[in-house]
């Protein structure tokens, strides 16, 4: 699938804005920003409820136009389910297979398998409003999975189930993924479920696709501020470039930050929390290490870990340690030692 | 002590309010099994003005006039109205708010003033047919259904439109997501979950268009009599157990229609969910 120069507008307002993107055969894609940046209205797009302003919407390689929703091979999963209320869950399941012309056969056949496979085949007979929100749920996936489409769009389909639910069904839902095979566009503003359950990740802004790619990439090479801060905590440190792979610090202080160039310019460096080290101010660091001198201001604890405020050469770091045993802690005031490879560091675009 | 005085005037005053309502109910129905020619006189009871109703043929013809008109004038007014309330509630076009507006009006206006309208507008129109086509058409049946449809449409569309703005879009897209053309999301979706509105605006339809006197006075013609335009008219000539007894039937026919709505209504309960979020 993919999706060129797609713009939408809703009068001045510009929801999406010159998106290019292009998601894979089978590959569970995640959109992922915070509220009002555009996913809804991304899907929308996808599944034929809003056309583009500008742009195309190509689907297995057949140009999407003006093609309305029932002439689309993706399925959808709303947010509020959308079950039909007068309907039974085998009736709801069976519908799309109902409306293409199936024989009655072969859709009481396939309804069952599809129940089969979210575990639901004995609630067939029920109403949705008899079903939990989680079998609601799963009746909404099995409506759409039934049809075997080329796509399976999703929004924010967990967003209404509580937090034990939610987590046991993003595991049920990535399994059901690689089971079938079929591609998943997965609408998130949760990044840790992003991160949990994607192939790739697509992080949006304001209507614009700000970086594509792996998890780990997306985590641990973010490319612009927006991205490095919405997801995961971060520590973003304005510097001077120094000369290559050198960068100036608040007071000075100089530090090695692989494929900077030139001099005089101004960077933003990226340093995650976690990738950060302490140690007593004269304590031996690994060879090539950058290191800081500073004070500890604050220890906040998290039961598996510690948060450090660290003031440093000018600049405040945020400094994450294990709850590891044998753990030495430092109090607030006391002279510390940061240090870190210098590949932990990122430049990310403002 | 006070207390206790407050709650028996207030029992009482509930008791007198009932009897003020259903009293004359209770006589009207009493009398209509009265044997005697004066209303008033109690001589025995009988059904000799059931019996009489049945064998007058202008209360039979009137009886038909109105069955024709209510029924044909609510299935006009039902597709009519059903397909005002989803153009108004679920598209967007130039100039939808001035009709939304105007939808409302024959709500609004007095009976009197859309009488006369409806009257003018036939005669003008008639008048122009003659003097185009040559053929004279009166005052009838047509034009009393065609005036009852123009009052109907307004309180059907109120009514659907309830039930529509209730109903969550996504239900819809969600069916075109399925593989459903515009005509199959409607009757297999939104039809079924809006149909307690649309049989709550049939009733109503039902019952005003039974119950209209001012508008069908108007423009009915010779012949064109509905019941309840009928039994004023025997009024001014003076009450005589017959209209207690066609009063009586009305009065039923129409408890039945509220019977019907309100099993309808019940059967709305069970339609859950289906809520806009
Ligand atoms: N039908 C519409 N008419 C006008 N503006 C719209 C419409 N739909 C969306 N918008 C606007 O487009 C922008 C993007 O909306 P969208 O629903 O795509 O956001 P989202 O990323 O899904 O947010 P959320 O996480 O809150 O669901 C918002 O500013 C919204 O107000
Ligand atoms: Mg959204």
């Amino acid at each position: 699938m993919v999706l060129s120069g797609v713009t939408k507008r809703f009068g001045d307002v510009t929801a999406v804005d010159g998106m290019n993107l292009e998601i894979r055969d089978g590959e569970f894609f995640s959109l992922l920003g915070p509220s009002g940046c555009g996913k809804t209205t991304t899907l929308r797009m996808i599944a034929g409820f809003e056309y583009p302003t500008e742009g195309s919407v190509r689907i297995q390689g057949r140009e999407m136009g003006l093609e309305p929703p029932n002439r689309r091979p993706v399925n959808t999963v709303f947010q509020s389910y959308a079950l039909f209320p007068h309907m039974t869950v085998a009736e709801n399941v069976g519908f799309g297979l109902k409306m293409r012309g199936v024989g009655r056969s072969e859709i009481a056949e396939r309804v069952a398998r599809a129940l089969d496979q979210v575990q639901l085949a004995h609630r067939s007979d029920a109403r949705p409003s008899q079903l939990s929100g989680g079998q609601q749920q799963r009746v909404a996936l099995a409506r759409a999975l039934v049809n075997e489409p080329a796509v399976l769009l999703l929004d924010e389909p967990l967003g209404a189930l509580d937090l034990k639910l939610r987590q046991a069904m993003q595991v049920e839902l990535k399994e059901l993924q690689e089971r079938v095979g079929i591609t998943f566009v997965y609408v998130t503003h949760d990044q840790e479920e992003a991160l949990t359950m994607s192939d790739r990740i697509g992080v949006m802004n304001e209507g614009r696709l700000l970086q594509v790619g792996e998890p780990e990439a997306i985590y641990e090479r973010p490319t612009s501020r927006f991205v490095a801060d919405f997801i995961g905590h971060i520590n973003l440190v304005t510097a001077e470039c120094a000369g290559s792979g050198m960068v100036r610090i608040g007071d000075g202080a100089e530090v090695a930050v692989p494929g900077v160039q030139g001099a005089g310019g101004k960077v933003t460096i990226a340093l995650r929390p976690e990738r950060l080290h302490l140690t007593a101010p004269d304590a031996d660091i690994p060879a090539g290490a950058n290191r800081l001198r500073g004070v500890v201001r604050r220890r906040v604890y998290h039961g598996d870990g510690f948060t450090y405020e660290v003031a440093v050469a000018g600049t405040v770091l945020e400094v994450r340690t294990e709850n590891t045993p044998g753990l030495v802690r430092y109090e607030a005031g006391s002279d510390i030692c940061v240090y870190w490879d210098p590949s932990a560091a990122n430049l990310v675009e403002d | 002590m006070t207390g206790r005085w407050i709650s028996r005037l207030l029992g009482l005053h509930s008791w007198a309010v009932y009897v003020f309502f259903y009293a004359p109910i209770a006589v009207l129905v009493f009398l209509s099994f009265n044997d005697n020619r004066l209303v008033t006189v109690w001589t025995g009871a009988s059904l000799r003005w059931y019996r009489e109703m049945l064998e007058n043929d202008q209360v039979l013809s009137a009886i038909r006039n109105s069955l024709i008109v209510a029924g044909v004038s609510t299935i006009v007014s039902v597709v009519l109205g059903t397909a005002a309330a989803l153009g108004l509630e679920r598209f967007r076009w130039r100039g939808r708010r001035i009709f939304d507006g105007l939808l409302y009006l024959p709500i609004i206006i007095p009976d009197v003033t859309m009488a006369v309208m409806m009257l003018l507008f036939f005669v003008q129109v008639f008048g122009l047919v003659e003097l185009a086509f040559g053929p004279k058409i009166g005052l009838g049946l047509a034009t009393i259904s065609l005036s009852h449809v123009a009052f109907n449409i307004s309180f059907v569309a109120v009514v659907v439109r309830a039930r529509l703005a209730g109903l969550d879009p996504a239900l819809e897209e969600a069916a075109a997501d399925l593989y459903a053309d515009r005509r199959q999301a409607f009757l297999h979706v939104t039809l079924p979950l809006i149909m307690p509105g649309v049989l709550g605006g049939a009733l109503l339809a039902l019952t005003l268009s039974l119950d209209d006197v001012v508008i069908t006075s108007f423009v009915s013609g010779p012949g064109s009599t509905t019941l309840p335009v009928y039994v004023f008219g025997l009024v001014k000539r003076g009450v005589t157990p017959l209209i207690n007894a066609v009063s009586t039937v009305m009065l039923v026919a129409s408890m039945l229609l509220v019977f019907v709505s309100l099993i309808f209504q019940r059967g709305d309960g069970k339609v859950p969910q289906g809520t806009r979020q």
